[in-house]
């Protein structure tokens, strides 16, 4: 297909499978050094957080910087069904976008810019890839095991105020907000625990906060442990990732803000 | 999700102002009739071209196999797609780059009929775009919007939806009773959904009888012009009610005709946030497109008879 937009939607291998991503190619002249490869969360609140990262996409290249947003295999656009998904495919489909983008735009430096479980896989590629300068860890999910129990408990609180199905659970694993949760997958992420790795200390972080509740001291206390130049901001927004009572989906303009303020003083 | 379908798959841009954004999913046969109709599915609400749950992208990966393409994109301001520049109301926006969609399909891949579908505002698109285009031969209507209130806000609609929940559903449960009875029920919530809910629907006949009327005028005039038209809603979904009371005498006969159909999934809700539930939805969406493409055969062979019949004496003569 013809295009003449500056965001350019697209499919590029990934290990057999075929991700989309969407291109948006940076809006002022010169472009930056370095390039955003946005990692979206997953099952629904990849669904109610498309909103706001397009924004912060588009906010982005207005800066200078080219950026590039994906679906993980099995997530939106891209090939495969979720039931099938696992987290090694997924470490390797943040890769390969960070390739993909390197070829795109000629940039050699990349920034991960994540959004909870998106943003704890952010944080295993920067400790393995040396030309990730730096990371946003937008409300990251810090222990996989919590995560797991929220999103359950937020599927019980959904079943109250839903009529009970008449049909069987025909697939093996659990449903989450109409998205298959496999046995694979919620094992494998409820054994992840950021505050067992070892970030690369060359690697710049910032850690932004909405949710009042969670407590990111742990995260912030092991990344100064470790010597990792970090900054951390508390931003009063909605949890644009939950779904709302009517169905809209949010911006949460200050937070978009903070993100482009600190990428754009760092890189 | 069959594989060569998903590797198929094409992103692109088009429109007008080429900047809708959207993915083609090509048949996996060429060989059908349903190759030669394209089904386009249109944002439901908000949300952008994956729909809910992921619905959109299973329902165009499993109408490939059977040989339809298909068409997922995003109205402007939706999704990937910008805003656009002019100020033009969605309600006719939404309808035009329904249009650009079928125009786009037909330049790219020859496509010349369609089957529109859409879930909630989605369906309404695809109802009015329906209207006015005659290369619609069938819309896919899930949880069609009857009647909208411009004054409602979004806590009115939650009410609305809750008041469906409690009246179908939460009255025949023990477990809500339960909660009723042990003090774990949000009872403000419980009193004012209740209120407005007896209220709306005491009042409904009267706030829409204009809208109803041009629905309903709407309607004869798709059926008049042999679309095909289903309506699928969720049982727990308030819509439904509105539905059934915008259409009144008249969406009964036909559909007692069986020259509409009305699908209920039975116990889902307005997303079909159930897995099992989009499973029942997917059914019934193929098995509907599939007999739309059929019932076009079948009416194009009996207009060609119709027209051979009708020849056939002047040559004698």
């Amino acid at each position: 297909m013809k295009t003449n937009s500056s965001v350019l939607p697209f499919h590029f291998n990934s290990g057999g499978e075929k991700l989309y991503g969407c291109y948006h190619a940076p809006r002022i002249e010169p472009s930056r050094n370095s390039g955003v490869v946005i990692c979206q969360p997953m099952g629904h609140e990849y669904i109610y957080c498309h909103r706001a990262l397009r924004q912060l996409a588009n906010r982005l290249a207005d800066v200078g910087f080219p950026v590039l947003r994906f679906d993980f295999c099995g997530c939106g656009d891209s090939s495969g069904d979720l039931e099938d998904a696992d987290i090694s495919q997924w470490l390797q489909d943040i890769s390969t976008s960070i390739t993909e983008l390197r070829s795109r735009s000629g940039v050699k430096q990349i920034c991960l810019v994540g959004v909870r479980l998106g943003a704890a896989l952010s944080f295993i590629t920067a400790a393995q890839q040396e030309c990730v300068s730096a990371v946003v860890l937008w409300d990251p999910v810090v222990s996989g095991k919590a995560y797991i129990e929220e999103i359950r408990l937020l599927q019980r609180d959904a079943l109250r105020s839903r009529p009970k199905s008449l049909w069987p659970n025909e697939h093996s694993g659990e449903e989450v907000i109409g998205f298959p949760l496999s046995r694979v997958l919620s094992t494998e992420i409820a054994k992840l625990n950021l505050l067992e790795l070892v970030p690369n200390r060359s690697t710049k972080m910032f850690t932004v906060q909405s949710d009042e509740a969670s407590n990111y001291d742990s995260l912030n206390q092991h990344l100064r442990q470790r010597g990792i130049q970090f900054d951390h901001q508390q931003v009063p927004a909605p949890k644009v990732w939950r779904p709302t009572v009517d169905g809209n989906l949010l911006v949460p303009s200050q937070i978009l803000r903070s993100v482009v303020a600190w990428t754009s003083t760092q890189l | 999700m069959d594989e060569y379908t998903t590797l198929k798959e094409e992103a692109g841009i088009f429109g007008e102002s080429v900047s809708l954004v959207g993915i083609v999913t090509p048949p996996a046969t060429a060989e059908t009739e349903a190759a030669r109709t394209g089904v386009i599915l249109l944002n439901p609400g908000i949300v952008h071209r994956v729909g809910a749950g992921r619905i959109y992208v299973k329902v165009a990966r499993a109408l490939a196999p059977i040989g339809f393409t298909s068409l997922r994109f995003d109205f402007s301001g939706i999704g990937d797609s910008p805003v656009r520049p002019d100020n033009l109301q969605f309600s006719k926006s939404a309808v035009a780059e329904t249009r650009s969609a079928m125009d786009f399909l037909a330049q790219t891949r020859g496509i010349e009929q369609f089957i529109l579908l859409g879930g909630c505002s989605g369906a309404k698109v695809a109802f009015d775009t329906a209207c006015c285009d005659t290369r619609v031969l069938g819309a896919l209507l899930i949880n069609f919007p009857a009647t909208e209130d411009e004054n409602e806000n979004a806590e009115q609609n939650g009410q609305r939806a809750a008041f469906a929940y409690y009246r179908r559903f939460a009255v025949f449960d023990l477990r809500s009773w339960g909660r009723l009875l042990t003090g774990k029920a949000r009872y403000g919530h419980l009193v004012s959904t209740l209120w407005r809910g007896i209220k709306q629907r005491v009042c409904a006949n009267e706030t829409n009888s204009k809208q109803a009327e041009q629905f309903r005028l709407h309607l004869r005039a798709l059926v008049n012009r042999r679309v095909q038209v289903t309506f699928i809603c969720s049982e727990g979904d308030h819509r439904l009610d509105d539905l059934k009371q915008t259409g009144g005498r008249l969406l009964k006969q036909l559909s007692a005709e069986r020259r509409i159909a009305l699908d209920i999934i039975r116990r889902s809700d307005h997303t079909f946030s159930s897995l099992s539930d989009q499973r029942r939805l997917m059914h019934v969406l193929l098995r509907r497109a599939k007999a739309m493409v059929q019932s076009t055969v079948e009416l194009r062979k009996a207009s060609s008879v119709a027209a051979t019949s009708s020849v056939l004496p002047q040559l004698q003569s």
